[in-house]
């Protein structure tokens, strides 16, 4: 399990480039979807390693499913030799995706973003649509199950849309 | 992102749910399985309530898996 609001609030307060993505996503749009980490997709730049380097340094993070023994170290030079990471933190499991497949890049995933407050923050969250492509592309069942749903509420809000 | 639905949007909404119209993404996930009743009551809360509702349901699996294992422990494996 993760703790959102840490995870979200650290994020903001150190001004990290990020998009949350994957199942947190969905659950925000409205599903009943349940999950068991946190993923979001993040801005390669130098300056927002440092910055992801510094919102989670507190939480312990090592790479998910390997030794405990197994040396890591948590810096931007970490973060540079790779584009998504899987992590174990102390307040549970956040994926951090450099690009997501169906949607593209971290610019376009911004571009696929809208606004949602929460825990007092302003965070980008992927979009109805965009979250349709990401799982159409990453075409496991898991992802394909909740599709029906994803497509009929993409339906129910751009048909009944008031601006 | 919109707080929170308008009443007459939602009530829109309800009406595409309880009548979908044929060949529609609607109509599509209901034959597939989906309770549309379940989404669209969570359609009437803001986004930080849905969140709040995720973290929950997420507490509440840990405690039924953790519930689980001392069961199986307590049992020398058997379920």
């Amino acid at each position: 399990m993760v703790e959102f609001e840490p995870a979200i609030k650290s994020l903001t307060a150190k001004e990290v480039d990020f998009v949350i993505i994957g199942g947190v996503a969905i659950s925000v749009h409205s599903t009943g979807y349940v999950t068991r980490d946190l993923d979001f997709c993040y801005l390669q730049t130098t300056e927002n390693l440092k910055r992801i380097v510094s919102a989670f340094a507190h939480f312990n993070p090592r790479l998910r499913g390997f030794p405990e023994d197994l040396p890591f170290i948590w810096d931007e030079r970490t973060l540079q030799s790779g584009t998504n990471f899987t992590l174990k933190t102390t307040i549970g499991d956040i994926d951090l995706l450099g690009e997501v497949a169906g949607v593209g890049d971290y610019q376009a995933v911004k571009k696929e973003s809208i606004i949602a407050r929460l825990y007092d923050c302003d965070v980008r969250v992927l979009t109805l649509e965009g979250l349709i492509k990401a799982k159409r592309a990453a075409g496991r069942t898991k992802d394909l199950l909740v599709l029906p749903e994803l497509e009929a509420l993409r339906e129910m809000l751009s048909e009944t849309d008031e601006e | 992102m919109t707080e929170k639905l308008s009443e007459e949007r939602l009530e829109k909404i309800r009406q595409l749910i309880m009548n979908p119209r044929p060949g529609s993404k609607v109509a599509a996930a209901k034959e597939f399985g989906i309770d549309l009743t379940l989404t669209f009551g969570q359609l009437r809360k803001t986004p930080q309530q849905r969140l709040d509702d995720l973290q929950s349901a997420m507490r509440g699996l840990e405690e039924f898996a953790r519930a689980g294992a001392e069961w199986r422990k307590r049992n020398n494996g058997r379920i």
